[in-house]
């Protein structure tokens, strides 16, 4: 496999799994979480830590990177979501609330790598995770692991969404609060859960992503433009919209830099971060509302030669 | 069974209901009837805790249920039917039914959703479909079937007729009748065909601007031609032989 697509296949799924996060978060608590960026770079910290203190592979700290994110972010919604949105603040509000989260959590993360530095004597501020990673079938197993881990946990939040009573529940409470809170659902656990899955999915994020990229203090918060990227391109309003939009942000970063430097020359190297971005605006310019706007279904009946225009 | 008393609430600076108070009997419907703007739908609001009541009381089976959130007003056997958004567009037919049910046992709400489909048959046609795809008079029949799936002790209805050809929106507010003299539910209906609910009501209010201008029976109500004409555009007394409407065909 060549170089650029194993580690952008990582690096895709890592952005899918933070990005379906931050869709999630807004969708059910209208609030754009910054604090996404740390909560990532924990997760990294997390599996950092499990391999070189605890020991074996990074992949067996992934469980806990996600219980950790998720306890971040029930702290996040007990702390500051909730009794904001029971004051109605409004987006704004909200979403520098999580900035200031953000913060503390930087902060945070800058004392733990002091303590792991002057303490543990280990170099915790630029890690390169695959070191720990192993061979499997001729290529890093990251590249087999971590897009299987992405599709498992999201089939699995798939099915929790549609099968399960809590999950309609979720989907419910968070298309008609109003109509859920009259049918007995309980919008606070509602919002908790969400909090919990969002929190641990850029946890999960963010130590996937480690194994793609260098692992620093500002891992998450050099990546969070294109966590948003991810979720705005999927358009906000689905989360499967926003799971595929972070897939197709990190892969046409890596794809694009690698096919773009061959027409073009090295010089493109330096305009990587451009790449998936200008993809992001020519797309919202022709679908406004984003992956999840596009009419597939009339787009795959067009292409099999069925009658029936393309109506966005 | 529901006892407002002076109750003064609205939305965040805005007041809309002045001073009000009411009393909902056991057992019976009462019709709040009232022009634009009266307040109506914010009384049913201001009960589910959904507007933000500044003052007053309000008692359900002398309980105070003042700023209860509306999950705990659904568990204590109080149902709210609104105007709009009274489905989960993107929910199917069966999962809609399946949240009304939310705080019912599994088996049981099963059988429910199934008697249900027995008296609005065209939700077993759509059963699998989602609630979006649905028409506007199939999305109320959805609405009610969802305010019925509770077991409710009280329900409280919001404009049933909105969207409804009128032979079904006649069909709809005799079904309400018929929840009350079978399934023996007390019920609030607000509704803007205002001389049909008031002829199948039994209690009836009459909101102007935020306040009660008329309290009684809802017979009376149909007797007060000043009212009837001024406020809800009924042009000649009950009581001089109007032609029903199965009468006129």
């Amino acid at each position: 496999m060549a170089p650029w697509l194993a580690t952008g296949l990582i690096y895709a799924s890592a952005l899918a799994l933070a990005a379906g996060g931050i869709t999630l978060l807004y969708m059910s608590t209208r609030t754009f979480n910054f604090a996404h960026a740390s909560m990532a770079t924990i997760g990294f910290y997390v599996i950092y830590t499990g391999s070189v203190l605890g020991g074996g592979t990074p992949y067996r700290y992934f469980p806990l990177a996600f219980l950790i994110g998720g306890l971040l972010g029930v702290i996040c919604y007990y702390g500051l979501n909730r009794p904001l949105l029971k004051r109605r603040a409004v987006e704004i509000t909200l979403m520098m609330s999580t900035l200031g989260y953000d913060l503390i959590l930087l902060s945070v993360i800058q004392m733990y790598c002091d303590y792991l530095t002057f303490s543990r004597r280990l170099f915790p501020r630029r890690v390169s995770m695959s070191i720990y990673d192993f061979e499997l079938l001729g290529v890093s197993a990251a590249t087999i692991i971590l897009p299987l881990v992405a599709i498992v946990f999201l089939t699995a939040l798939h099915l929790f969404l549609v099968k399960t009573r809590f999950g309609v529940a979720m989907r419910a409470t968070i298309e008609n609060p109003v109509l859920a809170g009259a049918s007995g659902i309980n919008a606070d656990r509602v919002y908790m859960l969400a909090w919990v899955i969002g929190g641990g999915m850029a946890a999960l994020g963010g130590a996937a992503m480690s194994m793609a990229i260098t692992g620093t203090p500002v891992l998450g918060m050099n990546s969070i433009p294109f966590m948003f990227a991810g979720a705005i391109f999927g358009g906000l309003h689905s989360l499967y919209g926003g799971i595929l939009g972070g897939f197709v942000i990190g892969m046409t970063e890596y794809a694009g830099v690698f096919y773009l430097s061959q027409i073009f020359g090295p010089w493109v190297l330096g305009y990587r971060m451009g790449i998936p971005l200008l993809l992001m605006a020519a797309t919202l310019l022709i679908f406004p509302r984003g992956l999840a706007g596009i009419p597939w279904a009339a787009l795959v009946r067009n292409l099999f030669g069925k009658k029936g225009g393309i109506r966005v | 069974m529901l006892k407002i008393n002076k109750l003064n609430s609205g939305y965040g600076k805005l007041q809309v209901l002045y001073d009000l108070s009411i009393e909902i009997p056991e057992k019976g419907i009462t019709v709040v009837v009232g022009p634009n703007g009266a307040g109506k739908t914010t009384l049913l609001c201001s009960i589910m805790g959904i507007a933000d009541v500044s003052s007053g009381e309000v008692e359900f089976q002398g309980n105070s249920i003042r700023a209860l959130p509306s999950y705990l007003l659904a568990r204590q056997g109080i149902s709210y039917v609104p105007q709009m958004g009274n489905v989960f567009a993107e929910l199917s037919v069966r999962d809609n039914l399946q949240m009304a049910g939310y705080l019912l046992p599994t088996a049981k709400a099963k059988k429910k959703a199934e008697q249900m489909t027995v008296m609005f048959p065209v939700l077993k046609k759509f059963i699998d479909r989602k609630a979006a795809t649905l028409s506007g008079g199939e999305r109320r029949m959805l609405a009610v079937a969802m305010g019925l799936m509770k077991d409710p002790k009280l329900m409280l209805l919001d404009e049933l007729s909105t969207d409804l050809a009128p032979i079904i929106a006649e069909k709809v507010i005799s079904e309400v009748a018929r929840l009350r003299d079978e399934l023996g539910i007390t019920i609030l209906l607000v509704e803007q065909m205002a001389k049909r609910a008031l002829e199948i009501g039994d209690t009836a209010y009459l909101l102007v601007s935020g306040g009660v201008r008329f309290a009684g029976k809802a017979r009376e109500l149909l007797n007060e031609p000043e009212l009837c004409n001024m406020y809800l555009g009924i042009k000649q007394p009950a009581a001089q032989n109007i032609p029903s409407i199965e009468g006129s065909r």
